[in-house]
């Protein structure tokens, strides 16, 4: 449904939800996205939890809501509200800290059992700038990625490094199975919808109207 | 396409489907039978005629309308149908450079039977209004004022709301679940329509379903808010006593990073607390969801000042936490049933609107599940609080701030008193009943020994006689003595 409705200049709509422990660096990888600051003492964004950006990609305008989500333990029951319709889930670990990895290997379950293979899936590591202090191994993170059906990329929001990548593979991603779901639904999904409401003669009428109106002007 | 037309095959003969001229080609529904070329003839003819028709529809609609606000408001009643009648005016001006009539979204398939059918489908219309109040009546009129720089499009969205309308009060009687798939049917249909139909660019559709959301919204909502067929009601009370229940919640606790202690903080928690309680007087969903995030934009705020950084989601969360626990907002969870229910969907999934919503949600989620866990508490701690035998709140007596009210502090001085009191009064009973206890010890001690002693050494009472006669009888060296005297009688 957040595709949008059909036509040639559509804009697509998609939601993201940051997921992640606290601390992993969700809102400095976003904020970094989004206004291309880290750290700044002179920020004048009063809040990095509800960020939107736009995208042009190959012609295609993309609105892209990223929702950042509260990482603390205690919320973490919360989950399916925030991601409920989202299209895509980025799931930040710190390379620094195994614990967060252990972290997102639960979300992914949990988006995979609630969600289905419809939500694109990250799995980020964050904080690239500290790889001396790495307690999470490449291989097994990438090994794992691959295994769930999701994508593994290294991020430095410091150093700035990797994000852009991340986000326009992940809105390619999207794009890619919003495409592949209208294609399966093919023009059966309007027609079901007025095929619905055709009860009502008021709905039935405008639909006739539309299609001469396509005759008139074409 | 093909479904569509096997659809129109029901009620269309396959004859009809030529040109009514009878020139051979086919004809097309838009141009009312006949095909292009017959159709541009056929419309010069009829454009006069059709404007006289459409001044009709105009005049009966605009009487309508003046009906509705006579019946309801008396003396306001004249303003709206002068504003209407202009409203009308420059839509019948619009309609002799267009083909489409108003009419015809009635009917598609016949023309004879026109007025016939739009009789019948706003003769129940007068009815919906009825019990207007004055607010209703402004919000129609801004509607309509709204439309007028839609045209065309714009009555044919006025009409549709008008049987959308209709259709709810009919569905009355049915469960709150059918209403809401049906309005957010209704707010689908019609803004595929604007897109699709009237080509309008997407943020015009949004600001026309704004706008379509608040005219139908704010007359069903007696209706459809906190309905009595559903037990929202008493969800509302449950979650209020459940709040009430948990009042001694501090910041602390859900570790919200805010300090109150920084004036213009504690302004923007007020702010934000007045905010969201708010959100129960408005009528239409947006509205409520405005109100949503003028709180949340609040806390924002309050959180920057306090951490001069921007608020992540693990910041905001806990604060709306609190915010809600200190506002106990009325109504809460019908508020939230029915922003689910009515509100347009495209909004409430992936605007700004939206997030904040969602936030909410989780807010009366987690207030609802919340433990002595969540908090960082003891079990026993939160059982404590639950239950009023404690507060946490008198810990933090030694460092009130120096700002605070002095009744507030006389009065946490007070409580600490008597709870000192308490203590030392409990400490005398106890001291009491420990003498008490002693003394009975000691009574029993002394009881004790005394039965001992007089264990060890018992009291045997011999019979004081018998040695007595043993000296008298058993002598044995009895014999050995001198025989007793006898006594002699001597002659004297």
């Amino acid at each position: 449904m957040a595709a949008g409705a059909a036509g040639a200049s559509k804009t697509y709509s998609f939601k993201v939800v940051l997921l992640g422990e606290g601390c992993v660096g969700k809102t400095s990888l976003v904020l970094r996205y989004c206004e291309n600051k880290f750290n700044d003492k002179h920020l004048t964004t009063l809040q990095a939890s509800f960020l939107t950006k736009k995208l042009n990609i190959g012609g295609k305008r993309v609105n892209l809501a990223i929702w950042d989500t509260a990482g603390q333990e205690r919320f973490h029951a919360l989950g399916p509200i925030y991601y409920r319709d989202s299209n895509g889930a980025i799931l930040v670990y710190d390379i620094t800290d195994e614990d967060s990895f252990q972290k997102v290997k639960n979300w992914v379950k949990e988006l995979r059992k609630m969600l289905g293979n419809e939500i694109s899936l990250c799995i980020v590591g964050n904080k690239i700038d500290l790889d001396k202090d790495r307690h999470v191994s490449v291989q097994e993170t990438e090994a794992y990625a691959e295994s769930v059906g999701a994508k593994h990329y290294h991020t430095s929001a410091k150093q700035n490094k990797g994000i852009e990548e991340l986000f326009l593979d992940l809105c390619k991603r999207m794009i890619e199975s919003a495409q592949a779901d209208e294609r399966a639904k093919g023009n059966g999904s309007s027609q079901s919808a007025t095929a619905r409401r055709g009860v009502q003669i008021i709905d039935d009428e405008p639909q006739a109207q539309s299609s001469g109106g396509c005759c008139t002007s074409g | 396409m093909s479904l569509k037309s096997e659809r129109r095959g029901i009620h269309v003969d396959q004859s009809d489907l030529l040109c009514k001229k009878g020139c051979g080609f086919y004809g097309n529904l838009a141009w009312q039978g006949f095909c292009s070329k017959c159709w541009r003839e056929e419309y010069q003819k009829g454009r006069q005629k059709q404007i006289q028709e459409d001044r009709e529809l105009a005049e009966r609609l605009q009487r309508e309308e003046e009906e509705a606000y006579a019946s309801s408001q008396g003396a306001q009643g004249t303003q709206p149908s002068l504003t209407f009648s202009k409203f009308e005016e420059k839509k019948t001006n619009e309609k002799t450079r267009k083909v489409t009539t108003v009419k015809k979204f009635f009917s598609s398939s016949s023309r004879t039977v026109p007025k016939k059918e739009n009789q019948e489908a706003k003769a129940p219309s007068p009815s919906i209004n009825r019990q207007v109040s004055i607010e209703t009546d402004r919000v129609s009129k801004e509607f309509i004022e709204f439309l007028k720089s839609y045209q065309k499009a714009g009555h044919d969205v006025f009409k549709q709301c008008k049987i959308c309308l209709e259709a709810m009060q009919q569905k009355r009687e049915a469960s709150i679940e059918e209403q809401s798939e049906y309005v957010q049917d209704f707010y689908q249909n019609t803004a595929e329509k604007l897109q699709l139909r009237w080509k309008m660019p997407s943020e015009k559709v949004e600001d026309v379903m704004d706008q379509i959301e608040k005219f139908i919204m704010t007359r069903s909502y007696k209706h459809v808010f906190c309905p009595e067929t559903t037990d929202d009601e008493k969800k509302d009370l449950a979650v209020q006593r459940r709040i009430r229940a948990l009042h001694w919640v501090t910041f602390q606790m859900l570790c919200v990073p805010v300090n109150e202690d920084i004036p213009e903080v504690s302004d923007m928690v007020v702010k934000a607390i007045t905010d969201i309680i708010e959100m129960d007087s408005k009528r239409v969903p947006r509205d409520k969801l405005a109100c949503i995030t003028r709180c949340s934009k609040h806390i924002f705020n309050a959180i920057k000042i306090t951490k001069n950084e921007p608020a992540s989601a693990d910041d905001f969360l806990p604060t709306l936490i609190y915010i809600v626990l200190k506002a106990n907002p009325p109504r809460l969870q019908s508020n939230i049933q029915y922003i689910t229910r009515f509100c347009n969907p495209s909004r409430l999934m992936t605007g700004e609107d939206g997030y904040y919503f969602t936030n909410l949600c989780c807010a009366m989620a987690f207030i609802e599940k919340l433990d002595a866990q969540s908090l960082n508490l003891s079990q026993e701690e939160f059982d404590r609080y639950m239950s009023g035998q404690a507060s946490p709140k008198k810990q933090n007596a030694e460092n009130w701030p120096p700002d605070a009210c002095l009744g507030v502090k006389q009065m946490y001085k007070n409580l600490d008193l008597l709870s000192q009191l308490n203590e030392r009064q409990e400490r005398i009973v106890h001291e009491a009943r420990k003498l008490e206890k002693d003394l009975i010890d000691w009574t029993d001690g002394v009881t004790k020994e005394v039965q001992d002693i007089v264990e060890k050494y018992p009291l045997d009472i011999k019979p004081k006689s018998q040695p007595l006669a043993a000296i008298d009888s058993e002598n044995v060296e009895n014999d050995k003595l001198p025989p007793p005297l006898q006594p002699q009688v001597y002659a004297g």
